[in-house]
């Protein structure tokens, strides 16, 4: 029997995983749901000019899959926790990869496949509710005679009503996922108050990385010169626009934008892994 | 079964084993006894795979436990004094459960359920910490794993089922199954256990069968003073001074575990030197 990864363990592990929790996790989504509808119920009694405008789908599916997303890992491996919780989760005979592979499966591809249609499920109709209420009203923009049109619905893979910046390299669907990650990390890091403390820890490594990218970095450049972003530097004297800029080469910044991207979530899978095979208790 | 040398453990400040050498078999159960805080769970943790030494060698059946692999985790046991089951029903989790160990025998699972009075309809949560324990119980013997480690088992166990759990334990054990016991109710191992260890202070300070016990000690109710004055232990009763005495007539008496625990701990020297001698 190989002692790493074993397919029908895994697949016992999984359906064991899923006997245990399923009814928490059907629960916590019914509730995810129940939020999103009570939040759209509120936008439509608030707004009667543009209820749920794709910008507003925009902000809640990410706000929602942050928030839900990073505290659902942080409780992925929540067993660790408590003694007695974690010898029962320790002893059954599957490997570490097992184990962390089924709480990927669980925390991060079941949840934002479940999210999503949990989504969709309250988004469609409440959008729909939202464009009879403004074909009901038969309203204009404010000091326009301009209607108000209908409201699509949010396709989560066509960015084009994202912020600029996360237009062309899905920026939040990847830091979200990068996140999650490192929540995961955490519920295992951590044997309480994990969501807590990774959101701390988290913090302080942000204070730290502006720190340094505005300081640290700063301090090595000649005089005139500051960070533009994380891959440009730009000297603009006393003008607003810079005068002079100087960048990585177009494919080390492409090569570094794609590390950014597919990097961060593997890394910290492979500490929690390391950290599963360590953990005592 | 089990080899432990050399094993030196602590918690963060707090030493807890010192060279700590150890030898288990198969075909035996032995009764680990000690003062509270002496490390008997840690032990047990660390022969699991739950705590690292800090030094030494551990082997349980030709793993090393720290790595946690599936096929030692598949043959090692370990009932722990503090439990959880999920909140489901107990055939929902057996079912799920079982499925790892491939000696796991459900008719065995069942008629140790059936002889503990476990009720089985409805979820676990709804049961009784006793019930709960029993369950356990019953699920880590139907699991036949060669090596099965307790923690306090009949804690939590009202009289009827202990003397259940002595009965179940005594019919499970076989010559390919090693189970130890950690307990502080010494009478509860009464007529199970057929070899006692004792920790204290971070090494195994007594490591004798029953047998070897029986032959070397006797356990007698004595008025006699000069009886007194050679015992290894006294105490008194109204029915006399229990003593724990060097066994000179060479008659096999039932050894007393409760007196012979204290006698340990308290003169652990003397008896063993009656043990070497």
């Amino acid at each position: 029997m190989n002692q790493t990864f074993s397919f029908p363990r895994w697949q016992m592990l999984v359906a064991s995983h899923w006997a245990e929790h399923r009814k928490r996790y059907l629960l916590a989504l019914m509730a995810v749901g129940g939020l999103l509808a009570g939040w759209y119920s509120f936008l439509l009694l608030i707004d009667h000019f543009g209820p749920l405008n794709l910008f507003i789908q925009y902000a809640t599916y990410y706000c929602g899959l942050f928030l839900v997303g990073c505290f659902h890992a942080s409780t992925v491996f929540s067993e660790l926790g408590s003694k007695s919780r974690a010898i029962q989760y320790l002893s059954i005979p599957a490997s570490h990869l097992e184990k962390l592979l089924c709480g990927i499966l669980f925390g991060v591809v079941f949840f934002f496949i479940a999210f999503t249609i949990v989504f969709y499920i309250v988004d469609i109709p409440m959008v729909s509710l939202a464009n009879r209420i403004i074909a009901g009203e038969k309203q204009h923009w404010p000091n326009t005679f301009q209607s108000i049109g209908i409201v699509g619905v949010l396709d989560i893979w066509n960015n084009q009503w994202a912020p600029i910046l996360d237009r062309k390299y899905h920026f939040f669907l990847f830091a979200y996922f990068a996140i999650q990650s490192a929540f995961l990390l955490g519920s295992v890091y951590f044997a309480r108050w994990s969501f807590i403390k990774t959101v701390v820890a988290l913090l302080l490594f942000w204070v730290i990385f502006i720190l340094y990218v505005q300081k640290g970095i700063a301090e090595h450049l000649p005089n005139g010169w500051h960070p533009h972003d994380l891959v440009r530097w730009a000297n603009n004297s006393d003008n607003m626009l810079p005068a002079s800029m100087v960048a990585l080469p177009n494919p080390m910044e492409r090569i570094l934008i794609f590390l950014m991207q597919y990097s961060i979530p593997p890394i910290f899978w492979i500490i929690t892994y390391f950290r599963l095979k360590e953990k005592e208790v | 079964m089990v080899s432990i040398q050399d094993l030196s453990f602590s918690y963060k400040r707090k030493s807890v084993f010192k060279g700590l050498d150890l030898n288990l078999q198969a075909g035996h159960i032995y009764g680990l006894l000690g003062r509270n805080g002496t490390g008997k769970s840690t032990l047990l943790r660390n022969i699991a795979g739950f705590l690292f030494p800090q030094s030494g060698r551990i082997d349980a059946l030709g793993f090393d436990p720290r790595h946690r692999q599936p096929a030692f985790l598949q043959q090692v046991f370990l009932l722990p004094e503090e439990f959880y089951l999920p909140p489901i029903s107990i055939t929902r989790w057996v079912e799920h459960a079982a499925r790892f160990y491939s000696l796991f025998d459900m008719d065995q699972f069942y008629k140790y359920t059936t002889g503990f009075d476990i009720p089985m309809q409805g979820g676990m949560q709804e049961m009784s910490y006793g019930q709960q324990k029993k369950l356990l119980i019953s699920f880590a013997l139907a699991v036949n794993s060669p090596l099965l480690l307790m923690d306090e088992p009949t804690n939590g166990l009202d009289i009827l089922s202990k003397s259940q759990f002595r009965k179940i334990i005594a019919g499970a054990v076989d010559e390919k199954k090693c189970i130890l016991i950690s307990t502080h109710q010494v009478k509860d191992l009464e007529n199970l256990i057929d070899r006692i260890l004792v920790i204290e202070e971070g090494r195994i300070l007594f490591d004798q069968g029953m047998d070897s016990i029986a032959q070397r000690l006797s356990f007698t109710l004595s008025f006699d003073p000069e009886e007194t004055a050679r015992a290894f232990y006294s105490e008194t009763s109204l029915k006399g001074n229990a003593l724990v005495l060097p066994n000179t007539e060479g008659e096999d008496g039932r050894p007393d575990l409760e007196m012979l625990y204290k006698a340990i701990i308290l003169a652990g020297e003397k008896i063993n030197q009656q043990f070497e001698s």
